[in-house]
């Protein structure tokens, strides 16, 4: 037997997604069902357009998030919570830009009340002063804290760098803002966004008709208003941004990025190769030159963020204090380097069959294609999206790739933020 | 319920394999059982080093990612004080390639100093990523060697100082491998979408020749019963004083790892427990606390910890938290406070199988522990338990002559 010859190998064929049963319930409130689980596992994400951009005082999408289930007067926030507890249920709080939610996990056995004590509780929420002193203290220090670390100070000024001082998307708390939000605010903003919104029901889970029944009844409470908002177009901060210092840091954090396009445009699914080259999975080039050749980092990736009114590419290391301009140049020689040499046919076969097996990792189970399906939905994608990108990974040749680095990867248009 | 087949290859190596027909994955995973607690206390760190190591070329091969990222595969590992794991997961059509790749570096490593070099380098960094440059980093770091004297997981995985790393010389790389990476101290688990004959055959084929090396016998030092209150405070530049308090318990497969890990719920383990509701709601001493057992193979430990908010000395968290310690002592917990406890264990259980990967490294894990009749018994264990067996618990375990507490205090 020869060792040093692999085995064959074939190329991962793509897997269809399953997509849930799409339901009606009232009110315009929409269900996603997937019924088909094989074990008694359930999992219902409630999400609403109740993202931090549509707040009009900072940490109020949070702190309202994180406390619509923690009860009132008569019903103290504990009560709920050992309640949840005893029937063996979950609850995750979420909160992004653009959205805002719940997720409830249970068994097939419970679900059914642990959704009637989460819904009890969100319809009788009066943000209690107690439990709002209580968030303010507990969320003021958490951000103390997560405050002292280089790779927070360095994405929070990035993102008003990429995003510009009007746009929603770039500003980040100040330890200020924990003393101006008030009790009102979490109330009328819970009124306004959550109550007289429209929440989405994305399900997985072998339920009963029964409990599609109860979901039913819980819709008929909303009487969905259309929120007013205009998005600011985001204005980037292009070069280089005086380092962030930080006394007595031992690393440097590093973020180099730009704006970028939606996951319609026609470049989407080349520059999502691009940067999987780039910085995207553990054999990437940045990987490879930063810490498999000069051991500079512990970890250096790429990614792309779409968000609903902006998207952006960004690079991001933490690296030793004394090795922050030597690192930022090798950035810059990688990036150079797709732009001047043609990747060759065995590295882009590499990172295709990479990304093709990504694919079916990240289909594995009825829970994940349901985010697969949540992603379609919220991007206003085609239903065809996943085998769309699996047959552009297959055409895109290593010129097209070059030519998206010439495009979109020049130095002026980058933002490079340092912090340490 | 998880199923398994297992068998034993001549050298030594054994063999498990989980079926799962509704996946288009496959998974291979190999334990080594080798961790920090093997490593000599003036090389320490050397554990987590060498894993590092092993992804830099093997005999035959020399770089382990790309063919496997060429079939579509992704990799990764993790060293704790007591294991060190690797993972392949693939299209299931593509698994003779984890099979090819993990055979060569189990036969014998590359060794090349360049690789040495750089994983030296990368593994420094991530020392300053975790332990250093992140507030409270360096807790774990001060707080072992209080904890343990005699017993190795007095050091952490990543290793007690950046020199130890500095120091590592490539002769002491080729001795660890040789000693630990035998397949006689390996489990191999793969699961997915593949047959059992299948998976012998290529057990056979690419494990089979490796040859049985020596057979490494752990003779590790035992830790003596604690007698002594024992306290550590450091100063760091940090925002909150934090509080960490540690009993030692039993082991991984003693019966005291369940009813400490649903004591551990009930003093602090989601926002209905004892300790969120009076110290963080009620009493607004601390900003955030939790419980947990360390669930290690030996000398098990059971946490308490947390942030105090800024008004609260260490003096008034101590005794809060102790008030509630003798509370679980002093008087039964109803059934209902039980009952909750347990249900959250079976929720959590179903939703953890449902990942291959999980199924697969819990398989080997347990293997590893001599215990894999049990894995299917989990819930079982804790089902029984009574609140009875709680209170006995407490009794035995937080005393205060036992306890280990390391203060962080805010640097001026």
């Amino acid at each position: 037997m020869n060792r040093s010859i692999a085995p064959n190998y074939s190329q991962p064929e793509s897997l269809a997604i399953q997509f849930p049963e799409e339901i009606e319930l009232a009110n315009g409130v929409q269900l996603f069902w997937t019924k088909d689980v094989k074990d008694d596992s359930v999992k219902l994400d409630i999400e609403w357009r109740a993202g931090s951009k549509y707040q009009s005082k900072k940490l109020v999408a949070n702190f309202t998030n994180k406390l619509m289930l923690s009860g009132n007067e008569d019903r103290p926030a504990s009560a709920i919570a050992s309640e949840i507890d005893y029937y063996g249920g979950y609850l995750q709080h979420e909160l992004d830009r653009d959205h805002a939610g719940i997720v409830l996990y249970g068994l097939r056995e419970n679900i059914s009340d642990v959704f009637r004590i989460v819904t009890e509780a969100f319809s009788a929420a009066s943000f209690p002063q107690k439990q709002f002193e209580k968030e303010r203290t507990v969320a003021s220090m958490s951000f103390k804290i997560e405050s002292k670390k280089v790779k927070n100070l360095c994405q929070r000024r990035f993102n008003k760098a990429i995003f510009g001082k009007e746009s929603v998307y770039g500003q980040s708390a100040v330890e200020e803002d924990f003393t101006a939000v008030e009790q009102e605010d979490l109330k009328t903003f819970y009124k306004e966004v959550y109550q007289q919104g429209t929440p989405t029901l994305f399900l997985v889970g072998n339920v009963t008709e029964s409990f599609i029944e109860q979901l039913k009844k819980w819709a008929e409470n909303f009487s969905p208003k259309t929120i007013n908002y205009t998005p600011n177009a985001p204005e980037q901060e292009k070069g280089r941004i005086a380092n962030i210092e930080v006394e007595d840091a031992i690393q440097s954090a590093i973020r180099v990025g730009r704006l970028m396009f939606k996951k319609t445009h026609p470049d989407y699914f080349g520059f999502q190769l691009l940067n999987t080259v780039l910085g995207g999975y553990f054999g990437s080039r940045l990987m490879a030159n930063i810490r498999e050749d000069k051991g500079y980092t512990y970890g250096i990736g790429s990614d792309m963020a779409v968000m609903e009114d902006a998207a952006y590419f960004l690079i991001s290391t933490e690296v030793g204090i004394d090795v922050r301009e030597q690192t930022i140049q090798e950035i810059f020689n990688e990036i150079e380097r797709l732009q001047t040499e043609l990747i060759s046919e065995e590295e882009l076969l590499k990172v295709k069959n990479y990304l093709l097996g990504d694919f079916l990792r990240h289909a594995d189970g009825p829970i994940a294609m349901m985010e697969n399906f949540k992603n379609i939905h919220f991007n206003l994608l085609p239903k065809t999206y996943y085998s769309d990108f699996i047959q552009a990974i297959h055409n895109t040749t290593a010129a097209e790739l070059q030519n998206l680095a010439i495009k979109y990867l020049q130095r002026d248009d980058l933002t490079v933020v340092t912090a340490g | 319920m998880i199923n398994y087949e297992e068998f034993k290859l001549d050298n030594g190596l054994k063999v498990i394999f989980h079926q799962d027909k509704t996946t288009p994955l496959a998974v291979l995973n190999i334990l080594y059982d080798v961790g920090a607690k093997d490593e000599e206390e003036s090389r320490t760190g050397f554990a987590h080093l060498f894993e590092h190591l092993m992804f830099g070329g093997s005999k035959n091969i020399p770089n382990f990612d790309t063919p496997l990222q060429m079939a579509g595969g992704e990799c990764n590992a993790f060293t704790s004080n007591d294991i060190t794991n690797y993972y392949n997961t693939l299209p299931a059509q593509n698994i003779e390639t984890a099979f090819w790749l993990e055979s060569d570096r189990m036969l014998e490593l590359a060794f090349t100093p360049k690789s040495l070099e750089v994983q030296r380098g990368v593994v420094i960094e991530e020392f300053k990523q975790r332990y250093l440059n992140q507030p409270y980093g360096d807790v774990w770091l001060n707080f072992r060697p209080l904890v343990y004297k005699n017993h190795p997981y007095k050091w952490a995985t990543i290793g007690k100082e950046i020199a130890h790393i500095e120091n590592a010389t490539m002769e002491d790389v080729k001795g660890f491998f040789f000693k630990h990476y035998s397949p006689q101290n390996a489990v191999m688990v793969v699961g997915g979408n593949l047959e059992l004959q299948q998976v012998k055959d290529l057990a056979e084929k690419w494990f089979g020749p490796i040859p049985a090396r020596e057979k490494y016998v752990r003779n590790i030092p035992a830790e003596p019963e604690q007698t002594e209150a024992r306290e550590l405070v450091i100063e760091r530049d940090v925002p909150s004083k934090a509080f960490y308090m540690a009993f030692r318990m039993g082991n991984r497969t003693s019966a005291d790892h369940f009813i400490g890990d649903l004591c551990s719920d009930i003093i602090a383990g989601s926002k209905s427990s004892r300790l969120y509701n009076r110290l963080i709601v009620e009493e607004k001493k601390f900003t955030s606390i939790s419980a947990y057992i360390t669930g290690s193979l030996e000398e098990g430990l059971f946490i308490i910890s947390g942030h105090l908010n800024q008004e609260t000395t260490f003096e008034d968290a101590q005794a809060a938290i102790w008030e509630e310690l003798d509370n679980l002592e002093g008087s039964l917990m109803d059934a209902k406070e039980l009952t909750k406890v347990k249900n959250k264990h079976k929720t959590s259980k179903v939703f953890s199988e449902q990942s291959l990967l999980n199924r697969v490294m819990n398989i080997a894990f347990y293997e590893n522990m001599g215990k894999l009749s049990e894995i299917n018994n989990v819930l079982e264990n804790y089902d029984r338990i009574t609140a009875e067996d709680i209170q006995d618990f407490s009794k035995r375990i937080f005393a205060r002559n036992k306890q280990s507490v390391l203060k962080v205090n805010i640097k001026k």
